[in-house]
């Protein structure tokens, strides 16, 4: 059989336009509306992973509870980051490519967000993530918006718990090596000299370290009166067993890892004494009904307590089910909808976007109660 | 002063579980000419097999620590009937990706069954500690350094002073001269596997009270056991021990007194050094006729 050249340039022209031909079709049919997430479900960020895997599964089943998206169902299709950079570039392009979802959720790991940003750039659909890392939106991406507060808000939240509340005047900082530590411990520097507080040591700890021994002792020695402490929750837990361990006396203010619901359970409430945490929202029953709703729900289906970053994404994914609803799925309409909120009634937050995409400017101050691990409030700080 | 006992005590014990994790390594390698590139996953599983009998069956403390054992010394041997046995004849690079491809495959299963979640397992020494010159050190930590001396001086003992290490030393200098000698070699070989597995486990329980359980543990061991045997010399158990300590104490004392940023970086800067300097290693013989 001869296919003459025509023919064949016709056939290689309809296989190119018809991946494309299923874009619109996908994003403006009737049937269900997909929403891509990059989740770190395995690995060891899954700590935090799987507290917003299953805030979004909740959210999903709720949105949809309630007539979906004008009617049609949303479905939010997952693919796991891992804990590495690669692996979340590799999931958020094969959701891109294969799903083409109407909106993406990304994880909230900065360094994974810093990888997928120019991506996120090239696709040209909104992005909702929660890396706290301030180059993430510092890097002109006009389709990432921000769940959480930035590392320079949790810093000077710290800064804030060192200063007013705990009325330190020379500060150590430890930190994990990476673009969130590495960030918020730049951050904090920054706050402290200028409110002329000293910062006597900065010491760094790589991801998979054990001993911190050497890290503690150094800051002691240099006779911090506080410690500023930026961690992921494991490596939390077990840097609070070894300041105890080794008898420090100094109060250590953490970020907002190390009393997430993965840290806490390898705690005692010994552990915890002396101890500040930076949150972005304290996760608690008595701060509105909206909330204790939202807790009982996660309780009662995952068989957990919810924490901030659980918290983070649901609120996201109603913040998206709004857009949806409001300015449809173009995902121009959809970004230009976004950057107009500017108080957008959350159950942890009042998200208010600016023009980097950042919508959290406040986080709060807690604390242990003494001889258990529920948290109280401190203080509430709010940055413009 | 007292900062420098705390730190080179710290040093020891962590360096006394790499030694063990090193051993492993080093036992395994010199029977049957195989890198057990699971070997980081071998310790996980000790870890686990303590979480699986102290918190999850809450076992009393010796069955518990039994118990954990005696299920290491069988997963050695099932390794050894699984993975090594089937692939003895290949060539040794295909039983290396073997063990990769177990070792992935370890990790995801430990993951399966006990989750993401870090677990912590208490030691029988929960939250004791001594004032050693002016150092508070955890009885634990000691406790590791004293099992690890214990540990070493026995397998010195068991392939030195008895028939069966002799014959595995046999085994490892030549399989053909010893099995025309009369020695039972793949019981021999499957020894090795399960003392690998041993050792594993004793190091991942001493660990567990002082990290935490978790399925990614492993990696890091491995990687800190492998410097330490290239830093004492590969194939040489004196070496692993001496490497494990000194890896173990370059970690904690760099962290202190040269920076903390960088102090991965001086562990496997230094083993790079031997590897240019004196490949062999500390206590590694001169001419290697494995690769």
């Amino acid at each position: 059989m001869q296919i003459t050249r025509k023919a064949f340039l016709k056939s290689i022209a309809a296989l190119c336009v018809a991946p494309m031909a299923g874009v619109p079709a996908r994003a403006e049919g009737g049937g269900e509306i997909l929403v891509g997430a990059t989740v770190p479900m395995t690995g060891p960020l899954s700590l935090t992973g799987l507290q917003y895997l299953n805030s979004l599964r909740l959210a999903e089943e709720n949105i949809n509870k309630t007539g979906g998206i004008n009617g049609r169902k949303l479905k939010i299709v997952f693919e796991d980051t891992q804990g590495s950079n690669s692996t979340a570039v590799n999931a958020y392009v094969k959701l891109a490519q294969e799903t083409k979802p109407a909106f993406f959720f990304l994880s909230s790991y900065s360094t994974q967000n810093l990888a997928v940003s120019p991506e996120v750039k090239k696709v040209q659909v909104p992005a909702m993530y929660a890396g706290g890392a301030d180059a993430i939106a510092e890097g002109g991406n006009d389709w990432m918006f921000r769940l959480r507060p930035t590392d320079s808000v949790a810093a000077a939240g710290m800064v804030a718990c060192v200063t007013t509340v705990l009325k330190a005047r020379k500060v150590g900082i430890l930190y994990i090596q990476n673009d969130f530590g590495q960030g918020g411990a730049a951050s904090a520097v920054k706050a402290l000299e200028a409110q002329s507080v000293v910062v006597v040591g900065r010491e760094a700890y790589g991801q998979t370290d054990k001993d911190f021994s050497a890290q503690i002792i150094n800051l002691r020695n240099k006779g911090a009166e506080a410690v500023l402490l930026f961690n992921y929750p494991q490596d939390g837990a077990l840097v609070l067993r070894q300041y105890k361990a080794l008898g420090m006396k100094a109060p250590l203010v953490g970020s907002s890892s190390l009393y997430v619901t993965a840290t806490m359970q390898l705690l005692s409430p010994a552990d915890l004494e002396n101890t500040f945490c930076v949150l972005d929202t304290l996760v608690d029953p008595a701060m509105s009904p909206r909330m204790k709703d939202f807790i009982e729900q996660y309780r009662a289906k995952f068989g957990n307590d919810p924490d901030p970053y659980g918290l983070a994404y649901y609120d996201g994914a109603f913040l998206m089910a709004d857009a949806m609803r409001q300015a449809g799925l173009d995902p121009a309409a959809l970004q230009k909808w976004l950057l107009t909120q500017k108080s957008w009634d959350g159950i942890g937050h009042n998200y208010a976007y600016d023009s980097k995409g950042n919508g959290v400017h406040e986080v709060v101050i807690v604390k242990t109660k003494a001889g258990s691990k529920a948290l109280e409030l401190v203080k509430k700080v709010t940055l413009s | 002063m007292a900062d420098f006992f705390q730190l080179a005590i710290n040093g020891f014990a962590i360096g006394g579980v790499y030694a063990l994790a090193a051993i492993g390594f080093v036992i395994v390698y010199e029977a049957t000419g195989v890198v057990n590139f699971a070997a980081g996953q071998f310790v996980m599983f000790g870890t686990f097999a303590g979480v699986a009998a102290l918190v999850n069956a809450q076992l009393p403390w010796p069955i518990a620590y039994a118990a954990a054992l005696f299920a290491m010394a069988a997963f050695g041997v099932l390794f050894f009937l699984l993975v090594y046995w089937p692939l003895k004849l290949s060539p040794a690079v295909t039983v290396i990706i073997g063990t990769v491809a177990i070792s992935i495959t370890m990790q995801n299963a430990a993951l399966l069954v006990f989750g993401s979640w870090p677990v912590r397992i208490p030691s029988p020494l929960e939250g004791m500690t001594v004032e050693v010159g002016g150092a508070v050190v955890s009885v634990h930590a000691l406790l590791t350094m004293a099992i690890t001396a214990l540990l070493v001086g026995g397998l010195w003992f068991l392939l030195h002073r008895t028939s069966f290490g002799i014959g595995m030393r046999a085994v490892a200098q030549d399989v053909q001269a010893a099995r025309l000698m009369g020695l039972k070699v793949g019981r021999v070989l499957a020894m090795s596997w399960v003392l690998g597995a041993l050792l594993a486990g004793a190091a991942g329980l001493l660990l567990g009270p002082m990290w935490f359980a978790d399925v990614n543990m492993g990696d890091p061991v491995a990687l800190k056991a492998f410097a330490a045997t290239i830093i004492g010399g590969f194939g040489s158990l004196p070496g692993a021990v001496v490497g494990g300590i000194f890896v173990g104490l370059s970690e904690v004392l760099g962290a202190s007194y040269i920076s903390s940023a960088y102090k991965d970086l001086i562990s496997f800067g230094i083993m790079i050094g031997f590897l240019f300097v004196r490949p062999q290693g500390m206590f590694g013989e001169k001419i290697q006729d494995r690769g």
